[in-house]
């Protein structure tokens, strides 16, 4: 878990940037201290200060710290796309077309991450999952094993799914307008459903926040953490299935 | 993302897609499923003298989650308990060709192979225990 070379600061000196103004010119860790052309020193800036050539990124670098981000589940979305324009301007490839074959592959490489990580961190569901894997290593068999019953009712649904198809090219008959009925139904429920575990995930990202603002260091806290990441991860496994559910649902029935 | 011939071939004549029925002795039944992508997987065996005789799956996924299934079922058939016990996740990798971002896919059908040896197993000691038994314990 490194988000800076200097682990010990790491955390505290993140959570210091997240509360100064975004005027101050963004600090990213570079994949090394030395600049891979001239050899002088490169301190944290993307561009190397003697001979201004674009520097990689660390290979240690994770989505939240290259936005300059705490591990936080609810943030600033606006404040995340600006960030990202930012550093797709000093990374896109399309300035580097002049440039000799290893700059362009290093800003393609930087762009390529760069892309990746506004598109998880963008959408709240992979933000989680995301932060989850992160913090995986501190989290021994965060895995969650859903519900028997949560199977057994894909299965349930499946089979009336096939029932549906089958008599479906058959034309309009009562039997077919019973099961559109009683699906229809279901998918109001499922809908119901998954919109209560979004709320109980909204609820869990908050005490995730609170907890990360209070402490320090990742080692902190570190049981509450773990208790609220598999709480998290739990229902976000259980509302694959639902949501699954759901699309198969629209995809057969309208 | 191409798939594998094998992978195709499976996905459109899936073999032993089906069930038993699940309450009956000789049956063993594991249903499981994949949290990353919601896919779900029911596996069946029928066993006499710790043979697999019989084996049928359903699963609800991806190709090649039917594909690995399917495949396992072919594998099962015939295998005494103790031999199905072997079936890995690697051999279905390996025979499927399937790309590292499906290898989940092959843990699913083995999770399933073993979910339903277990299940079999646990139905099994329990007649043994209790042979006259249709009272409901848990």
């Amino acid at each position: 878990m490194v988000y800076l070379p200097m682990p010990e600061a790491s955390e505290a000196e993140i959570m210091d940037h997240r509360h100064q103004a975004t005027t101050t010119s963004r600090e990213l860790p570079m994949a090394r201290s030395m600049c891979w052309h001239c050899q002088s020193e490169v301190t944290g800036e993307y561009l190397c200060g003697q001979c201004v050539k674009v520097q990689p990124l660390s290979k240690d670098l994770d989505y939240f710290a290259c936005f300059q981000l705490p591990r936080l589940l609810n943030i600033d979305e606006q404040e995340l796309e600006k960030t990202f324009y930012e550093l797709s301007r000093t990374f896109h490839p399309d300035f580097y077309s002049t440039k000799d074959e290893s700059e362009k592959a290093i800003s393609l490489g930087n762009s390529a991450f760069l892309n990746a990580a506004y598109r998880t961190l963008q959408d709240p569901i992979q933000r989680a999952e995301y932060l989850i894997r992160l913090e995986a290593g501190a989290v021994k068999d965060i895995r969650s094993n859903p519900p028997a019953d949560l199977f057994e009712e894909v299965l349930d649904l499946q089979e009336n799914l096939e029932t549906f198809r089958q008599l479906a090219p058959n034309g309009a008959s009562s039997d077919l307008e019973a099961l559109r009925e009683k699906l229809q139904d279901k998918r109001e429920r499922l809908e119901k459903r998954q919109a209560k575990m979004e709320e109980s995930l909204q609820s869990k990202f908050k005490e995730w926040d609170q907890l990360q603002e209070r402490t320090l260091l990742p080692g902190e806290a570190r049981e509450e953490k773990n208790t609220v990441l598999r709480g998290m991860q739990e229902i976000l496994s259980n509302r694959t299935y639902v949501r699954n559910m759901v699309n198969d649902l629209l995809e057969t029935t309208g | 993302m191409a798939y594998s011939e094998k992978v195709i071939d499976h996905y459109n004549n899936p073999r032993n897609v089906g069930s038993f029925q699940k309450d009956a002795g000789d049956v063993g039944t594991g249903v499981v499923g994949a949290p990353e992508c919601g896919d779900v997987m029911k596996l069946q065996i029928k066993v006499e003298n710790d043979t697999i005789v019989d084996a049928k799956f359903k699963t609800f996924g991806c190709g090649s989650a039917i594909a690995s299934s399917s495949l396992a079922t072919e594998w099962l058939k015939g295998k005494s308990l103790e031999d199905a016990q072997k079936i890995k996740n690697t051999d279905i990798v390996h025979e499927l060709n399937l790309p590292p971002v499906k290898i989940h896919c092959s843990v699913l059908a083995e999770d399933a192979i073993k979910a339903a040896l277990g299940d079999y197993q646990k139905k099994a000691g329990e007649k043994k225990v209790k042979p006259a038994a249709a009272t409901t314990s848990s």
